[in-house]
């Protein structure tokens, strides 16, 4: 067992001290079993959204805007998504997706497996902005119903974001969403 | 078989058998050494790499404690799950109940007056504090960007018309970067913030 010896005999008080571990250890392991019980495992992440508001006023005059191709994904059809590419208010094209909810867990969760096939060929196709050096990224717009569950929209949202890219920034390269989604107004 | 050791001529093979400190003349070092011919019998624990591996378990669960707990959920949001994620970031937390808006746990408004209201509308009450935490945040960080994140907790039950009214809400009060909080679905994560 641990001790400190530092010699010397004779002396009145013994000088040997045995370090008590037992008592440590089992301290030690009141300590463990506590910082687990307490301990926080999250599970917890998040999904972005932009609300494409314009930012505060700036000195410099603001650049030409040009219209980009956006993807409006419409969420209101009961046995449908529809998929449209519009340039400014101009639609380019219109594509169906049958609405194929395919259940995840026990929990009452789901997701659409189709849509999200659909929305990544699509953005292959069609996307404007793939270069890893790209520092914009494709915009997606949401139309919902009003009364549509926020379980409904994330799992629609879950789909848009299934399409990812690399996206250099600086020396660094990660891997990113293809588009950025934003909702409807109306 | 006898016990006389036989001619290295006749049996190149020596008998098996322990060898080790058997030479040692002294009688009670040799049995010592030799464990009397059996195996001893008391065991010493290995108490110091048991202590080591205590302390090693108890500086990480250290680094990783938290207090307060990292993520407070009101227990009347139940989260969606989704697979194309990204990691949590610290803002402001706004919970979106059945029937309530709270800040950071202070009541902000009513999911009530959206629905009857029937339409896209901003919340008032929420408007300010928000606008209130954004001043506060400007105070305390002069000179530096403001981020413009906040995280909507919303449970999965809530209409499409009350997130939409909070989300603009926020982004009138100066919180344009809206994330959703949600639960993680398998393993595949997303990257950084698309922003």
């Amino acid at each position: 067992m641990a001790g400190i010896d530092i010699g010397g005999h004779g002396s009145r008080r013994s000088t040997n001290h045995e370090i008590p571990l037992i008592p440590f250890i089992d301290f030690l392991l009141c300590l463990v079993a506590f910082l687990l019980v307490t301990a926080v495992w999250s599970q917890m992440a998040r999904i972005n959204a932009d609300a494409r508001v314009p930012g505060p006023p700036k000195d410099e005059p603001p650049e030409k805007l040009e219209k980009e191709k956006q993807l409006h994904v419409e969420m209101r059809g009961e046995r449908k998504f529809q998929l449209v590419w519009k340039e400014g208010s101009t639609v380019v094209n219109t594509i169906d997706v049958p609405r194929k909810q395919v259940p995840v867990g026990a929990e009452g969760d789901f997701k659409y497996p189709d849509l999200a096939e659909k929305i990544t060929a699509e953005w292959k196709q069609n996307g404007s902005h793939r270069a890893a050096t790209d520092r914009k990224f494709d915009q997606a717009v949401l139309h919902t119903d009003n009364s549509t569950p926020f379980a409904d929209v994330i799992a629609v949202i879950d789909a848009i974001y299934t399409p990812q890219r690399e996206f250099k920034l600086g020396n660094q390269t990660e891997i990113m969403p293809s588009f950025n989604v934003t909702f409807a107004v109306n | 078989m006898s016990d006389k050791p036989l001619s290295r001529f006749n049996q190149p093979i020596s008998m098996p058998g322990r060898r080790l400190l058997h030479h040692v003349s002294l009688d009670f070092v040799r049995r010592k050494v030799t464990g009397h011919g059996n195996r001893a019998v008391n065991q010493e624990i290995p108490l110091i790499p048991f202590i080591d591996f205590l302390l090693c378990i108890v500086l990480f669960l250290l680094a990783s404690f938290s207090a307060t707990g990292e993520l407070p959920i009101d227990k009347n949001v139940k989260l969606p799950k989704a697979e194309n994620v990204l990691d949590m970031v610290e803002a402001p937390m706004v919970a979106i109940t059945g029937t309530q808006i709270l800040v950071d746990g202070t009541p902000a408004g009513s999911t009530r007056t959206i629905e009857e209201a029937n339409r896209l509308q901003r919340v008032d009450e929420l408007f300010n504090i928000l606008k209130n935490k954004r001043e506060l945040w400007k105070q305390i960080n002069p000179g530096k960007e403001f981020p413009g994140v906040a995280i909507l907790q919303v449970d999965r039950r809530v209409q499409a018309l009350v997130v939409k009214s909070v989300f603009q809400t926020a982004a009138l009060a100066g919180f344009p970067n809206v994330s959703f909080m949600v639960g993680r679905l398998g393993e595949q994560g997303g990257g950084g913030a698309a922003e």
